[in-house]
């Protein structure tokens, strides 16, 4: 197939794709091409096995289907159907995940801390939650490999977790961020600027540079911003991968013998006329983000499976996180002008890590944010329902806004949930995702102490007044990893326990989140598991289910 | 109303310097707004007075008011509602439907009056009983109305005048910045195309 994408002012993807019939048995079929998705299809690809990607939306050309407007970037975004209940219900909004090739992180912030060596032990150390089946220093080497293949830029030190340096300098930060960096000297907070972020300080590839447009969060027209559309689908396709889009999973089917055989799918055709496909394969990796991954094997369910597809723990869908993110923003005297430079431009993860003078466990970071001028109206409007002169007035004060985000770690709990809504259907028919999602106490108390932090280093950098609102982004934790099969969905591979060739593997296979933007942690876990199929496809390890906590390495 | 603050300001002069996409989808946005087609005309007369609170416009010429109202029909119109819908909620089309004769029920519990009848000194009375989430009347009790003030009308009718280059105006947002981008980055300063701020 022809395919001629801009994914960049001066650089066309203008190439053949090889394309697979539905009946061709490739050796991985992979539901999503984000964080997770984007970078299997490109390693798996590179390791010479046949690959068809799938997906939900289309391709998005930088010149012609991204906009610098933001009510015109609708498309970008999974706008299906879904509901959300429970004590303080989610409002996925526009942000949350994405619709498209490359999925969200098309329109991500790209800010890309990574975890700390503390969050793969936090009922270890502080005796909630679980520990992950594998450590930090698992991850460290794909850390390094997906900093370098983004690329991130950052500080040449970066102090928290385990320190380490960044490949690409600093970007520069704006206004807004030089107000949390003043704000935080004055506090006596250590903060750094430029980064992590995803944006080369430089020319990358065919990318070019950063032109500060400050539309991060609405697609990069520049192509400067990194998303697996511009960093490893190209080199998938390259390789011999298919990305097959408007293709919307709804089942995974089964063989009796237990094993999954492929995925169905609804695919809309260039003519509108939507038809129904099963494309076969040898195996099926679930990365479609932390609602509609659960979602896929709640609906796969089946005789054999009647509760969902790997789903004999009861875990799936179960264990839903979003991180915290109270947007907390101050009035300057002088102008601002936030709009300006990449929203994700300073940050401080001092409070990160549990202190025992604290009323809670865990803790968060601090980053900018920087609303443009609609999604800064949804917030002094949702601050508490203001509106009239009171309403105009605020907005009048729009350039001399900056906005810091507490970025929290929310814990997990068993009833937060995804589950298929019973009486509800999407515009295919299918049973809506219901979310229901209640914060603990401790979760509370970590956010007012975020507010109050931010609210102080807003004030140490001069603002005369502050206004915060909780919101929440970041989706992750419906099919855990886990060290035994009684307590997760996938081992420590992101293998399914139930099924031997069945893979899960993006947001949504977090045991505990952290305080970290979940991308470069997904995108590392993906490089990861890739590895370990490399070795374990030829070992034919996919043969048979995974034998628990005694397994030994392939 | 306080003064202009960006007196200077006319974004869609700069309408030269976007590229084609995104000069498309706001010169739509400006010339072409639909005709209404959902709401019948009473529905429609509440509609915008409530837009006309939410966001006053009495300072400008009717000419130069930024439409608001008919977006949120056109919306209202179309077959194809996703997105997220609170449990307790019912789907986008049939919220406004419901929250309109909302308007109008604690209109009549309030003042006797619909809610067009009422000067603005009445409408916001009835807008300051549904935000504070427990107004009179019969369809409040099957709708949260806090809910209905933030999520639907609010979300809804900043999104729309937010995204005009009138209001862009208002605030000193200089519009689409692509392709040329921002170098002036620090002390909030302007770029020469962008409207210098007048204290006021």
């Amino acid at each position: 197939m022809k395919l001629h994408v801009h994914l960049s002012p001066n650089w066309v993807l203008d190439t053949d794709m090889r394309e697979y019939r539905p009946a061709d048995e490739v050796d991985f079929c992979i539901v999503g091409t984000g964080a997770g998705g984007g970078v299997l299809a490109q390693r798996l690809a590179s390791f010479g096995f046949s690959v068809v990607a799938l997906e939900a939306g289309p391709w998005h050309d930088s010149e012609t289907d991204m906009v610098s407007d933001e009510a015109g970037s609708g498309p970008l975004f999974w706008d299906e159907l879904r509901i959300t209940g429970g004590t303080d219900p989610l409002d996925f909004g526009a942000n949350n995940s994405g619709r498209g090739v490359g999925g969200s992180t098309v329109h991500y912030a790209a800010f890309c801390p990574r975890l700390h060596p503390s969050d793969f032990r936090v009922r270890s150390l502080d005796g909630v939650a679980v520990d992950w089946p594998i450590s930090y220093d698992d991850l460290e080497p794909y850390y390094e490999r997906m900093e370098r293949e983004y690329p991130v830029s950052g500080p040449a030190h970066f102090p928290w977790g385990r320190p380490h340096g960044y490949p690409y300098a600093p970007i520069q930060a704006g206004t807004a961020g030089q107000m949390l960096l003043k704000g935080c000297d004055a506090l006596g907070i250590q903060a750094v600027a430029g980064g992590p972020v995803a944006i080369p300080a430089g020319r990358v590839g065919q990318r070019p540079h950063c032109i500060m447009r400050g539309f991060c969060l609405l697609g990069c027209k520049v192509g400067a911003k990194s998303s697996t559309l511009v960093s490893h689908i190209p080199d998938a396709i390259a390789d011999g991968a298919e990305i097959r889009t408007g293709a919307l999973a709804h089942e995974i089917p089964v063989d009796a013998a237990g094993r999954v055989t492929g995925v169905r799918y609804y695919r809309t055709r260039s003519d509108g006329r939507r038809i129904e496909e099963v494309q076969r394969a040898r195996a099926v990796i679930v990365a479609g983000y932390a609602v509609e991954t659960p979602r896929l094997l709640l609906e796969s369910a089946s005789a054999r499976f009647p509760d969902g597809l790997a789903n004999s723990s009861g875990t799936v869908g179960r264990f839903l996180m979003a991180q915290a993110g109270p947007v907390v923003w101050g009035r300057f005297p002088g102008p601002i002008r936030q709009y300006k430079a990449p929203p994700a431009c300073a940050t401080t993860e001092e409070f990160y890590e549990t202190d025992p003078a604290n009323d809670f466990v865990r803790g968060y970071a601090l980053q900018t944010v920087s609303p443009l001028p609609i999604a800064m109206a949804h917030l002094i409007s949702g601050e508490d329902g203001g509106f009239g002169e009171d309403l105009v007035r605020a907005m009048r004060e729009y350039n001399h806004y900056a906005a810091i985000g507490v970025l929290g770690e929310i814990l997990p709990a068993e009833t937060n949930t995804v589950t298929l809504h019973p009486t509800e259907k999407d515009r295919f028919g299918l049973p809506a995702p219901y979310a229901r999602f209640s914060l603990g106490d401790n979760d509370r108390r970590m956010m007012a102490a975020g507010v109050d932090r931010a609210t102080a280093v807003l004030q140490a950098a001069g603002a005369t007044e502050v206004h915060a609102v909780d919101r929440y982004a970041h989706l992750v934790g419906t099919a855990r990893m886990g060290i035994t099969p009684d307590d997760s969905v996938v081992d420590r591979w992101c293998r399914s326990w139930d099924v031997p060739n069945l893979l899960v593997c993006d947001g949504s296979v977090l045991p505990t989140q952290g305080s970290a933007n979940p991308a470069l942690t997904i995108s590392a876990l993906a490089a990861r598991t890739a590895d370990w199929l490399r070795r374990a496809v030829p070992a034919g390890a996919l043969a048979h289910r995974p034998a628990g906590p005694a397994a030994v390495e392939v | 109303m306080t003064g202009d603050r960006y007196p200077e300001a006319d974004a869609l002069a700069q309408r030269g310097h976007w590229d084609d996409a995104t000069r498309r989808v706001i010169l739509d946005r400006v010339y072409n707004v639909p005709d209404f087609r959902h709401f019948d005309d009473h529905a429609r007369a509440t509609l915008e007075a409530l837009c006309a609170r939410v966001i006053p416009q009495d300072h400008r010429p009717p000419a130069r008011r930024v439409p608001i109202a008919p977006w949120i029909d056109e919306r209202c119109d179309s077959t194809d509602i996703g997105g997220t819908r609170f449990d307790d909620m019912p789907d986008e089309r049939m919220a406004w439907g419901l929250g309109l004769r909302g308007l109008d029920e604690t209109a009549l519990i309030l003042r006797s009056a619909s809610f067009v009848e009422l000067d603005a000194t009445g409408q916001d009375a009835v807008l300051l009983a549904v935000r504070a989430g427990q107004p009179a009347g019969r369809i409040w009790r099957e709708m949260p109305a806090g809910r209905w003030w933030i999520h639907i009308a609010l979300q809804a009718i900043c999104g729309i005048y937010y995204s005009h280059p009138t209001a862009w105006d208002e605030i000193g947002f200089g519009g689409p910045a692509y392709p040329r981008g921002y170098t002036a980055l620090n002390f909030g300063a302007p770029e020469p195309w962008e409207a210098e701020e007048v204290s006021g």
